[in-house]
């Protein structure tokens, strides 16, 4: 069962705003004219408008739109409760991201007790509203595996329940396009037109070969024949391989210097998140976006394993002395992640304890006392700036 | 632009404590001007937490504005941080 809250960010703001409600809204990160939206309320999507759109051009097509700031907070309230109802039917819960979650009943057939799968999605969907409030709402797609369930889920928008099953899966792929199956965008549609396919129903009755061979030219063309088939090929975890953080900067006449101290800003944060997570990093990479020359990016790796925000400071500062002028967007990530386990014994191995002992005194301090009491003087003052926003896709740090 | 107005205003608050989903009932709120506010509903009650210190954000309205009330529940206290009154600009 695959259960998808609808325009999440804007229906959690609708729902703690109750003046919102029934009016077109649209979130974005920064409230200014020229920042995209994240997403909008239904009220916004009938009027025309997109995520992705410019707010100042959003609000040609509705006048009456209302932008409003991203609030992670009361998301990540949100996503907390649907996975504490979520939990209630299977030990078997996987978040997909801070909206949506997959629950697995193959192997939860004692705790349902007989009971109708579409029931229990009536009742997680009015569990929704009476535990979270009476505004929110979310689909709900139930099917033989993961990926014909969030096809479901995405039938009949806002708060549908969808079955698909063996009987009705030809009937319901007759009526949707290519590209609104799932992982099936404008590169992959193209693909699949040059050898025939144009309608899911012809994905569908693709043989496994020309999809091996000819579309996917890997394994991917027979894990796609067996995903439309219903059969599950996605119940798999990713590990981490990489953690970073982005920064649109605030003004794009910044000093050098002034950038410095928000890429430092950054670099902490992602040490924080790769010590959250028990590991440490060899490599750090650097992306500036330059409002001239475009992307930049400059990366290297250590021969030791390092974890303290110094050390992926030091590199990244190192990194971004060769970076483009006219920057309007900075990044730091740490790649090569391995677990965090005492390392081999090393000639510097007093050094690196007395660092591993005031990284991790001062990760304590901060979690009692709130994040960033302790940070480096550089970045003093950057908090008003750098703030935390929407952590979409993974749900590790939520 | 949506007319939001941050502020940080300590407020006696009318609360009450019972059973339920939601225990803890915001009724109404003084703002230091004397104004009193009656609150119609609460749209949405979400901990923060500060460190170790938590803070419960409710956000509540009175019919023509939306609110939002902290409530420390450390120090007991109640603060009014937002109103909202939608006004075009």
């Amino acid at each position: 069962m695959h259960i998808d809250l609808n325009s999440c960010f804007a229906t959690v703001e609708q729902q703690a705003r109750p003046m919102l409600r029934g009016r077109p809204v649209a979130i974005m990160n920064r409230r200014t004219e020229h920042t995209m939206i994240v997403t909008c309320s239904y009220e916004a999507k009938a009027m025309g408008v997109k995520l992705g759109m410019r707010f100042r051009d959003a609000k040609k097509l509705c006048p009456e739109l209302i932008g409003l700031e991203s609030d992670p907070a009361k998301y990540r309230f949100v996503y907390h409760k649907l996975m504490d109802i979520m939990n209630d039917y299977s030990a078997h819960v996987r978040m997909k991201s801070i909206d949506e979650g997959v629950i697995d009943f193959s192997e939860t057939t004692e705790v349902l007790q007989g009971r109708d799968i579409v029931d229990i999605g009536h009742e997680i969907k009015r569990r929704l509203k009476e535990e979270v409030g009476c505004a929110m709402r979310c689909n709900v797609g139930i099917a033989p595996n993961r990926f014909l369930a969030k096809t479901a889920a995405s039938l009949h928008k806002p708060d549908g329940l969808d079955v698909l099953t063996s009987h009705n899966l030809r009937e319901t792929f007759a009526g949707i396009e290519l590209t609104d199956i799932t992982g099936i965008a404008g590169r992959m549609e193209r693909r699949l037109n040059a050898v025939g396919i144009y309608t899911p129903l012809q994905f569908l009755d693709a043989d496994p070969v020309t999809l091996r061979k000819m579309v996917f030219k890997s394994i991917c063309g027979d894990e796609w024949h067996q995903r439309l088939r219903g059969w599950e090929v996605d119940k798999r975890d990713f590990p981490m391989r990489t953690a970073g953080r982005q920064y649109v900067l605030e003004k794009f006449n910044l000093t050098h210097a002034e950038i410095l101290q928000r890429l430092h800003h950054l670099a902490e944060s992602v040490g924080y998140k790769i010590r959250s997570q028990g590991k440490q990093a060899r490599g750090v990479a650097v992306h500036a976006r330059s409002r001239s020359t475009g992307y930049w990016h400059a990366r290297h790796m250590a021969s030791m394993p390092f974890f303290s925000n110094q050390a992926i400071y030091a590199q990244a500062a190192q990194l971004f002395a060769n970076a483009p002028s006219d920057v309007k967007e900075i990044g730091v990530t740490c790649y090569e992640l391995s677990d965090n386990k005492d390392p081999q014994l090393s000639l510097f191995g007093d050094e690196l304890a007395r660092e591993r002992h005031i990284t991790s005194a001062i990760d304590e301090i901060n979690a009692r006392y709130g994040g960033r009491t302790i940070h480096s003087a550089n970045t003093l003052g950057t908090d008003m700036y750098v703030k935390q926003k929407i952590p979409f896709g993974s749900t590790r740090y939520l | 632009m949506n007319d939001e107005t941050f502020m940080n205003e300590r407020i006696d608050v009318v609360a009450t404590f019972g059973v339920g989903l939601n225990p803890c009932t915001p009724v109404r709120f003084r703002r230091p001007s004397g104004r009193v506010i009656e609150i119609t509903e609460i749209g949405l009650r979400h901990p923060t937490e500060q460190g170790k210190r938590m803070l419960h954000m409710f956000d509540v309205t009175d019919g023509g504005a939306d609110y939002r009330l902290e409530f420390d529940s450390e120090r007991l206290t109640w603060r009014l941080t937002m109103e909202g009154d939608h006004v075009e600009n």
